[in-house]
């Protein structure tokens, strides 16, 4: 509450000489005050309502969207007890969301180059020169997986909020099958890892 | 609008030209057109008749405008005939067509019944070779449907039952007092195998089914192979067609419309009695 | 009474399902005619392998090992010539095995991109049955690298499509399980 007083007190100050200095004429300074004051306030009752906002999850704002509004309440410099204790406790949130969000890109980047990897070894396989060359990017795919009857689901067609397979495979099979057939149908849809990071599910999907 | 029914109308003018392709293998250049152009399988016949499908192959969605098309079948029904039956096309083509396109128009089904499947085989009779013509229709039966047997032709079961003369049939019965005499007199009914039947009710309509069943049940009659498919279509009103198979090069094979008869609705019960009794 | 309303229930869902299955939207049946052409583009290729001179005779055995795992069990190869109406039937591996020693120095298989799928029918059982047709040529050349041997054949392959359900990973799955059945080889003039 004091320091509320003190900063009110310091606007008005600076108020006061600052219209001083530009004009003679008392009641265009109280105005001005006013003014002043009305504007503290609004941004005083505006920052809390967000900050509370964000605390409580009551909002549908972007991780980005809140940390622009952190920062644009900051700037504001409102010296305000109550909203700098808020901004401690958004800060705080907002700092995991962070670290949370890109923990979650690292492990989609992840799943995107085991992706890849995999759609690069499904290429090479059927588009390798010789059955020896096939057979070792084989050998070296199989290595991703936990066992060579690791089960390989394929999306045929997705509709109506449901996928319809064709006849579940293996990935020793599906590999194989790649070498013979010389073409690569089908994308990832799916990874499934075991505890030791080994592929124990793979679902494709029709390219 | 009437711009944008031209362009349509022009669009379809152009329908049935078969897509030129071509692949070259080796020395050797294949043309696939011909194998565009040859109607493949009963199924695309139909699907061709009904215009379900471009000349592609490719099955049309039947939300699509070109769908059972009657402008489209107008165009495409004619390659659907055997051109060297009827090359120049004839008054009773041009009525089948219009017949097929009109409004009310009528399509080909599956599972509409009134076709048959003749199926000419050679069976083993006492040894010696013989053709046995089998007559399958499509019945629907559980969650699908199978092809039965619905008849057969085997000219020893025809000579069996002669159409014989009426002043022959009338020499033969029993008279109507003949339970008086415990039927003493029915042993000439036996004298004369060849006519036995005349003793028959004249609802007696000879079973051929059955009699077949029984030959290969004594082990007289042996199947030995099919020789040749041919279709007999009775669902167009008044009108009855064949669908045979052509294997030959050009633009015209596969399976077409052999022989196309108008025949109204009564007289088509009565041919349809031979394809199922 | 609970009892009652939930087997009702429990029944109504059961018809639903079925109902469903009969009548397949467009896009489900096209998906399911590619699934099946697909299977026939793989036996193709199966036949090529074996045919193939070049292809050691380990690799030809194991890919004839995959294409019998195409048909049914009990399928049966049916092949004529031209001017002959008498069929001779083959066993799938039995026919892939007269494939593979075929006496000529080298062969050329190839296929035509056409490919006709027909519309799928259901059997009584429900199974759907359809048949796909597609053209192959064959040339056998001899030492000298003479043309011995050459014939187009029209394959007529009975695809047959069933709905089933498998436990994967604790979910079930619900798949389109295509098999091959009997096929016709019938030599042709077309070419």
């Amino acid at each position: 509450m004091k320091s509320k007083i003190t900063t009110i007190m310091m606007v008005l100050l600076a108020a006061f000489i600052t219209l001083g200095g530009t004009t003679s004429c008392k009641s265009k300074k109280r105005l001005a005050r006013e003014a002043a004051e009305a504007e503290y306030k609004s941004k005083v009752e505006q920052a809390v309502k967000d900050l509370n906002a964000i605390l409580d999850d009551e909002t549908l704002w972007t991780l980005e969207e809140k940390e622009a509004r952190v920062k644009t309440i900051k700037d504001w410099n409102l010296q305000n007890a109550e909203v700098d204790d808020l901004l401690f406790q958004v800060e705080k949130k907002l700092a995991r969301e962070r670290a949370q969000k890109e923990e979650e890109e690292r492990n989609k980047q992840e799943a995107q180059s085991a992706n890849a990897t995999l759609e690069r070894n499904f290429a090479s396989i059927a588009r390798s020169g010789s059955v020896s060359q096939a057979n070792r990017t084989i050998n070296e795919t199989l290595g991703l997986f936990e066992s060579p009857n690791v089960p390989v689901l394929i999306i045929i067609n997705q509709s109506a909020g449901f996928n319809d397979y064709d006849r579940p495979t293996t990935i020793e099979k599906y590999l194989n099958y790649l070498k013979d057939q010389k073409i690569s149908p089908n994308k990832v849809h799916e990874i499934k890892y075991n505890a030791n990071g080994k592929i124990n599910e793979l679902e494709l999907i029709k390219k | 609008m009437k711009i944008a029914r031209n362009i349509i109308l022009l669009a379809l003018t152009f329908a049935f030209v078969w897509p030129v392709a071509g692949q070259t293998i080796g020395d050797f250049k294949m043309n696939e057109t011909e194998l565009y152009a040859m109607t493949k399988q009963m199924g695309q016949f139909m699907r061709r008749f009904n215009y379900e499908e471009d000349q592609f192959g490719e099955k049309l969605n039947p939300k699509d405008p070109k769908y059972r098309n009657n402008e489209m079948r107008r165009k495409s029904l004619p390659i659907l005939f055997d051109q060297q039956k009827y090359g120049k096309q004839t008054d009773l083509q041009r009525y089948f067509i219009e017949d097929v396109t009109k409004d009310d128009s009528t399509y080909m089904t599956f599972l509409g019944g009134r076709w048959y499947s003749e199926v000419s085989c050679t069976f083993r009779f006492n040894g010696k070779p013989v053709n046995i013509s089998l007559i399958l229709a499509i019945e629907k039966e559980g969650l699908g449907s199978k092809w039965v047997l619905t008849n057969v032709y085997f000219s020893d079961f025809n000579k069996l039952f002669p159409n014989g003369e009426i002043a022959e049939r009338e020499k033969h019965f029993l008279h109507p007092m003949s339970h008086e005499l415990d039927f003493m007199n029915i042993y000439k009914a036996f004298q004369n195998p060849e006519v036995i039947e005349y003793y028959a009710s004249k609802e007696f309509q000879p079973d051929y089914l059955t009699l077949f069943f029984y030959e290969i049940k004594q082990g007289r009659l042996v199947f030995q192979h099919v020789d040749s498919v041919k279709f007999h279509v009775f669902q167009i009103k008044d009108w009855y067609f064949e669908v045979s198979w052509f294997d030959r090069s050009g633009l015209n094979s596969g399976w077409l419309m052999s022989n196309v008869i108008y025949m109204p609705e009564k007289e088509k019960n009565n041919l349809i009695k031979f394809y199922q009794p | 009474m609970k009892k009652i309303i939930a087997t009702l229930v429990i029944a109504l869902c059961v018809v639903g399902s079925a109902m469903a299955q009969d009548e397949l939207s467009y896009e489900r049946k096209q998906a399911i005619d590619s699934l099946a052409l697909e299977k026939v583009r793989d036996l193709s290729k199966y036949i090529k392998i074996v045919g193939s001179k070049e292809t050691p005779f380990s690799e030809a055995n194991r890919v004839i090992d995959r294409a019998e795992e195409l048909f049914m069990s009990d399928a049966e190869i049916g092949v004529s010539s031209l001017g002959s109406n008498q069929i001779t039937y083959y066993r799938v591996r039995k026919y892939f095995e007269h494939l593979m020693r075929l006496n000529y120095d080298r062969v050329e298989i190839e296929w035509y991109n056409i490919e006709y799928v027909s519309d799928l029918q259901r059997q009584p059982d429900g199974t759907y049955v359809g048949v796909i047709t597609i053209f192959q040529t064959f040339r056998g050349y001899d030492k000298e690298g003479n043309l011995t041997y050459k014939d187009t054949t029209k394959k007529d392959i009975t695809v047959y499509v069933k709905r089933k359900e498998t436990q994967i990973g604790g979910r079930t799955i619900g798949f389109w399980d295509v098999l091959l059945g009997d096929m016709r080889v019938k030599e042709t003039t077309n070419r």
